[in-house]
């Protein structure tokens, strides 16, 4: 018996959770995504002219691997434990002899591995298609992984406030996906006029989707040690509050 | 040392007081059952074992490790089959047990096997590519049972396990539950039918209204509690722990039988 067996098989029943689904999980969203491509970038991108020295098929590349990546980690990490609140199969791991860090580091591994896939895997196919490879590997990695811990935690502490399948749709709908939107996935915050601009520096996610872009492209709009601090600081306080909430029992133990 | 000390165990769920100072000690080895009507506080002492209720006062020992304090190393000596069915909806069967081994630090091999044996005894092999919704209310049971022996725990609580199975089955499960008794596990078993304490348990402790009212062998508390006042329903066996509970609860058992089952949410 070793000791990092329980670990790495909640690890793997993540892994499970999600791969065994993959046609449901990994493949639409990267469908979704090319078509983003294909209709925002091949079809309209003619009409608009270039940003920062770019066509704009290339220029909406990152922000929307981004966004498969922000949005399947939070998808995955909050469908996974409301089911298990759900079908009260997170009682069981409970009772079990498991950590609150590793519990909370395994859903969330299980968000990081799906939206890493989805992020990694649409970036690949569009840069093949448009043959431009990826300006700085290391960057880009390390934007998508802080992306993903962060959304995979919101997801997390969605579903441990979640009452009803509603709840969790609810805070997809009408937080995430607007600030996603809004955050220059399709846009330079630089077009913005001031006021706009200003409201804009305040989205947290405007700093993930331009430090990514910087990652793929090379271009970026703000500081690149503000965007790095900040999206690595907001998931590292996320994780923390995870860990604080499960070790609290917050809407798990009773 | 005893299996499982509780002292002085108290919780309140908003204004309802499920547990209002409850003291047991269950022995190493010990066959032991947990009576009580709906309600009384059975599932709520359990999961307080467990650690899946947070006690408002009292303790907890399972093997002289706190529950809450050393809740780690007495989780490891326990495991608990629970009345809901609650594994994975969509996990095939055989991956529920092969992951529940791991949880418990055997490695894949290990918990492969072993997997293999618990639902070959528990005739639940050829189902073992199937999730939960495809199995029987009876299969369902037994896997529930088959996953908490899956890491060979020293101390088995059952809440429950043979509610909605037929009489075969369940007498299959008193047979297998004697003998993983006999090689020295401890079990604590909730159960509605008294036939089944009567059978099992070496010690019965009845619970009502979050109280111990009564903790003995079987035959001690008939004999205490049969001669002093006459059944105050009619249709109750005399002479039996069922009218020891009807005297001391003022229920009968099919009243008692009633549970919900909802998820937490």
């Amino acid at each position: 018996m070793g000791n990092s067996t329980p670990f790495v098989t909640l690890l793997r029943q993540e892994w499970f959770r999600f791969t065994r689904l993959w046609k449901q999980t990994i493949f639409p969203p990267i469908v979704t995504t090319v078509l983003f491509i294909l209709i925002f970038g091949f079809s309209l991108g003619d009409r608009i002219r270039e940003i920062h020295g770019l066509s704009y098929i290339l220029f909406i590349i990152p922000g929307l691997a981004a966004m498969g990546a922000m949005m399947n980690a939070h998808t995955n990490c909050s469908f996974a434990l409301y089911m298990s609140r759900f079908d009260q199969s997170i009682d069981n791991m409970l009772a079990a002899p498991l950590r609150s860090i590793e519990l909370v580091t395994a859903f969330l591994w299980g968000g990081i591995a799906r939206g890493m896939l989805v992020g990694l895997v649409t970036l690949a196919v569009s840069l093949l298609l448009l043959k431009q490879p990826p300006y700085h590997l290391g960057w880009t990695l390390f934007f998508l992984i802080t992306q993903t811990v962060f959304f995979g935690c919101w997801g997390i502490v969605g579903a441990l406030r979640a009452k009803t399948w509603d709840n969790l749709a609810t805070a997809q709908n009408f937080i995430i996906t607007p600030l996603i939107y809004l955050g220059g996935v399709f846009y330079s915050v630089d077009l913005l006029p001031g006021i706009w601009r200003t409201i804009s520096s305040f989205n947290p996610l405007l700093y993930m989707i331009d430090g990514t872009r910087y990652g793929v492209l090379g271009v970026h709009d703000l500081s690149l040690l503000t965007s790095a601090g900040l999206s690595a600081g907001m998931a590292l306080l996320m994780f923390a509050l995870c860990v604080i909430l499960f070790q609290k029992g917050y809407r798990l133990v009773r | 040392m005893n299996a499982i000390e509780i002292s002085g165990i108290k919780k309140s769920f908003q204004n309802v007081h499920a547990l209002k100072g409850v003291d047991l000690a269950i022995r190493q080895g010990e066959f032991f059952g947990l009576l009580g009507p709906n309600g009384a506080g059975k599932t709520t002492l359990i999961s307080a074992i467990m650690g899946l209720v947070r006690p408002d006062a009292g303790t907890i020992q399972v093997m002289g490790y706190d529950t809450r304090r050393q809740a780690f190393a007495a989780k490891k000596l326990m495991a608990l089959c629970p009345q809901e069915i609650n594994v994975h909806t969509y996990f095939p069967i055989q991956k529920i047990m092969e992951f529940q081994g791991g949880f418990y630090g055997f490695d894949r091999k290990t918990s492969k096997q072993r997997a293999e044996e618990l639902l070959k005894r528990f005739g639940l092999w050829e189902k073992r590519k199937v999730g939960k919704v495809k199995l029987s209310g009876g299969m369902q049971r037994r896997l529930m049972i088959a996953r908490s022996l899956m890491s060979d725990p020293k101390i088995l609580i059952l809440d429950e396990p043979t509610a909605g199975v037929d009489v075969e089955l369940r007498h299959e499960l008193w047979d297998f539950l004697k003998k993983i008794n006999q090689n020295g596990r401890t079990i604590l078993l909730t159960t509605h039918y008294i036939e089944e304490a009567e059978q099992l348990c070496g010690r019965v402790a009845i619970i009502h209204e979050g109280k111990i009212v009564a903790c003995d062998a079987p035959q001690t508390l008939i004999s205490q509690h049969t001669q002093k006042a006459k059944p105050i329903r009619r249709f109750v066996r005399p002479g039996t722990l069922e009218e020891v509970f009807v005297n001391l609860t003022g229920k009968r058992m099919e009243e008692a039988q009633q549970w919900e089952i909802a998820p937490r949410l």
